[in-house]
C-alpha cells in the first residue's frame, strides 16, 4: 500500500507539494526544539544542554518503530523505500568531517537553515560555508571518487550487518536511547546545578518510554513471517489456482504471440543460465524461480497489463517461479503449459501438413497452425525480430528502478 | 534563563513530533528527511550554469546536464518547506531577531572564522556520508540502514572525541 506515491496511490505529480508540507512540519519542530541557537546545540557535547539527543533519538525511536510496524503489517513495502545505501570508509569518513564541522560550527545543515532564517549571522555564515564545501568536493570529485563509491556493501541493514533480528536490535536501540536519556538527564542537572525540588517539578516519562518498550516486545514474540505486501495470496489459494486452468497459457498462444511479434508477453525462462544461453524463446529473459523476488525485477512485474509467462523445460521450475510470483501478489502471471518440450514436440514432431481430410476442421487449422509455425521457426523468421524484441524487453529489466533517489 | 527555556517545546514532544514527520515522509514518498542535499543542487546548479566549460569535465555536476532540473528535486522542496516552517514558529514564538550565536569567551570574529570553517567542513562530509545528519543520520536510523547508522556513529563519536579541543568556542 504504502509508501503512497511510489506505489501510484497518491499522483506523484503531488510529490512536490508533499515535499514542500512535509518540509514545513520539519522546520517548525526543528524551530520549536530550539535548533535555532548553536550554543544549545553544541551543549551536546559539553553536557550543559543534551536537547540534541533527545530529539534526535526520540524523532529516530517514533520513525523507527512506526515503520517497523507498518511494513510488518504490510502497509508499507521497504522494497519501495529508500534505504540509505552503504559505502563502508565514504560513510564513515564523512561522519568524522561532519563531527569536526559540527563542533567548529554549532549547527547541522537543518539546523543551521533554520538558524540562519531566524537571523543568525552566525548561521548565514555557517551556510556559505557548506557552499564552499560542497564546491570542494566537486572540485577534486576525481580524487575522492574511488573512496566515495568505494567498498559499496548494498542497500543493507544493520541488523543483518549485526547478525541480530529486527526486532531484538529495535528493542536494544530504545533502552539504550531510554538510558541515555535519564544519565544525561543526571549529567545536565550536576552541571547546571539544578536543584531536587526544580527536579520534582519535571514531568515523568515512565509512561511513553514504558509503552515503546512494551510494544517493541511485542514484536519480539510476533511471528517471524513477515509480508512484504498486502495483497499478499494465501497457500490454500494458490494451490487451488495451480491446480486450475487460469494459471496456464497454452503453446499455441505463445507460438502465435511470438510470430506475429507482439509483446504483450513477457517471455521469462526459469531454467539455468546455462541453458538459457544455449537456446531460449525468442526475446526471452532469464529469472530463475528463487530470483523472482529480487528488487530489481520488481518494475517488470509491476506492468500489470503484460502477460508474463514461465517456463522451462517441463513445468516444474515454471511452478516454482508462478508460485513465488503469485504469493508476492504479482499479478498477470502464467506457466507454459507442458514448458518447451511440449512446445517443440508439437512443432517438430506433429506438426507435418496432413494430406488426408479425415481430420475435422478444428484438428486441420491446428495442424495448419503448426505447419506454418514451424516453418517460420525453420526459415529463421525470428532471428530478425529477435533483436529487436530483446531490446524492447531489455530497457526495463536493466534499469534498477529504485524509486527513489534518496541522500540529504 | 529559565523563562527562556520554557519558551522551547518540550524535547522529547519535538522529538515525537519530528518522528511523526519522517514517518509521514517515509509513508507518503518513501523516502527520509533531508537538508544538504538541497545546498549540493544550489551548488550544482549555480556553478554549472555560471561555469559551463568546468562543470562539463566534472562527473559531480552531471546531474545539471540531464534533463531532470536539480532545483525541481524533492530535497529542494523540502528545504524550501524547511525555511518556511521555522519562519512560521520563529515568527509566532517571537524569536525572529539578528544576532549572533556565540560561546561567552569568544569574539564575533572568531565566532564567525570557525562557522564558516565548521560549515565547510559539514558541506564536505556530508558528500562523503551520503547526506548529513537528517538525511543520513536520522533518516539512516529509522530504516535502520548501515550506512546511515555508522555515518551517525562517527558523527556524534568524532564530536565528543574531539570537543575537549575545541571547548573554549562554547564553554
Amino acid at each position: 500500500m504504502a509508501p503512497l506515491i511510489p506505489q501510484g496511490i497518491i499522483n506523484p505529480e503531488l510529490n512536490l507539494f508533499f515535499a514542500l508540507l512535509l518540509g514545513i512540519g520539519f522546520g517548525y519542530v526543528l524551530e520549536q526544539a530550539g535548533f535555532s541557537s548553536a550554543k544549545k546545540l553544541a551543549g551536546v557535547f559539553y553536557g550543559y544542554d543534551f536537547v540534541v539527543l533527545r530529539v534526535f533519538f526520540t524523532a529516530g525511536i517514533t520513525a523507527m518503530t512506526g515503520i517497523l510496524f507498518f511494513s510488518y503489517l504490510g502497509w508499507l513495502d521497504m522494497d519501495f523505500v529508500f534505504v540509505n545505501p552503504t559505502f563502508l570508509y565514504s560513510a564513515i569518513l564523512g561522519g568524522i568531517i561532519m563531527g569536526f564541522g559540527f563542533i567548529m560550527g554549532g549547527y547541522c545543515p537543518g539546523t543551521g537553515i533554520v538558524a540562519a532564517v531566524t537571523g543568525k549571522t552566525d548561521a548565514m555564515v555557517f551556510i556559505i560555508g557548506m557552499f564552499i564545501g560542497i564546491f570542494v568536493f566537486g572540485h577534486f570529485y576525481q580524487s575522492f571518487e574511488s573512496i566515495y563509491t568505494g567498498h559499496f556493501l548494498g542497500n543493507i541493514f544493520v541488523y543483518d550487518s549485526l547478525g541480530m533480528s529486527r526486532a531484538w536490535f529495535a528493542l536494544t536501540l530504545a533502552v539504550v536511547a531510554i538510558m541515555a536519556f535519564t544519565i544525561t538527564q543526571m549529567i545536565e542537572d550536576r552541571i547546571k546545578k539544578v536543584s531536587p525540588e526544580q527536579i520534582k517539578t519535571r514531568p515523568s516519562y515512565m509512561l511513553p518510554s514504558f509503552l515503546v518498550v512494551i510494544a517493541l516486545i511485542v514484536f519480539l514474540f510476533l511471528p517471524e513471517e513477515r509480508r512484504s505486501n498486502i495483497r499478499e495470496a494465501r497457500p490454500p489459494e494458490l494451490l487451488a489456482q495451480v491446480h486450475g486452468e487460469d494459471a496456464y497459457i497454452s503453446t499455441h498462444r505463445v507460438i502465435l504471440e511470438i510470430k506475429h511479434g507482439r509483446d504483450d508477453l513477457i517471455l521469462i525462462d526459469t531454467r539455468d543460465q546455462s541453458e538459457f544461453e544455449r537456446f531460449s524463446l525468442p526475446g526471452a529473459i532469464n529469472i530463475r524461480a528463487d530470483e523472482i523476488l529480487q528488487r530489481r525485477w520488481r518494475p517488470l512485474f509491476k506492468q500489470d497489463h503484460r502477460r508474463k509467462v514461465f517456463f522451462g523445460n517441463g513445468s516444474s521450475s515454471a511452478m516454482q517461479a508462478w508460485l513465488t510470483a503469485a504469493r508476492a501478489g504479482y499479478d498477470n502471471v502464467y506457466i507454459l503449459n507442458g514448458g518447451l518440450n511440449r512446445m517443440f514436440s508439437e512443432l517438430f514432431v506433429e506438426s507435418e501438413m496432413p494430406d488426408t481430410t479425415a481430420y475435422n476442421l478444428q484438428d486441420r487449422s491446428n495442424a495448419r497452425f503448426l505447419y506454418e509455425a514451424r516453418q517460420f521457426f525453420l526459415e529463421g523468421g525470428l532471428v530478425d525480430q529477435e533483436e529487436d524484441r530483446r531490446q524492447r524487453i531489455k530497457a526495463p529489466e536493466e534499469s534498477e528502478i529504485i524509486p527513489v533517489i534518496g541522500g540529504c | 534563563m529559565s523563562t527562556i527555556r520554557n519558551n522551547y517545546m518540550n524535547p522529547y514532544l519535538a522529538g515525537f513530533l519530528l518522528g511523526m514527520v519522517l514517518l509521514a515522509s517515509y509513508v507518503i514518498a518513501g523516502r527520509g528527511l533531508g537538508a544538504s542535499g538541497a545546498a549540493r543542487s544550489v551548488v550544482v546548479t549555480t556553478v554549472a550554469s555560471a561555469a559551463p566549460e568546468y562543470a562539463e569535465k566534472s562527473p559531480f555536476y552531471a546531474e545539471y546536464f540531464t534533463e531532470v532540473n536539480p532545483m525541481g528535486s524533492w530535497l529542494v522542496f523540502l528545504v524550501v518547506g524547511l525555511i518556511l516552517g521555522a519562519f512560521l514558529s520563529g515568527a509566532m514564538a517571537n524569536r525572529l531577531r539578528f544576532a549572533t550565536d556565540r560561546g561567552p569567551n569568544i569574539t564575533v570574529r572568531t565566532r564567525m572564522f570557525f562557522a564558516l570553517g565548521g560549515g565547510l567542513l559539514f558541506g564536505l562530509g556530508a558528500q562523503f556520508g551520503r547526506g548529513c545528519t537528517s538525511g543520513s543520520a536520522l533518516s539512516g536510523m529509522a530504516v535502520l540502514s548501515t550506512g546511515g547508522m555508522l555515518t551517525m556513529m562517527a558523527i556524534f563519536g568524532t564530536g565528543y572525541l574531539i570537543a575537549y579541543f575545541f571547548r573554549k568556542l562554547w564553554i
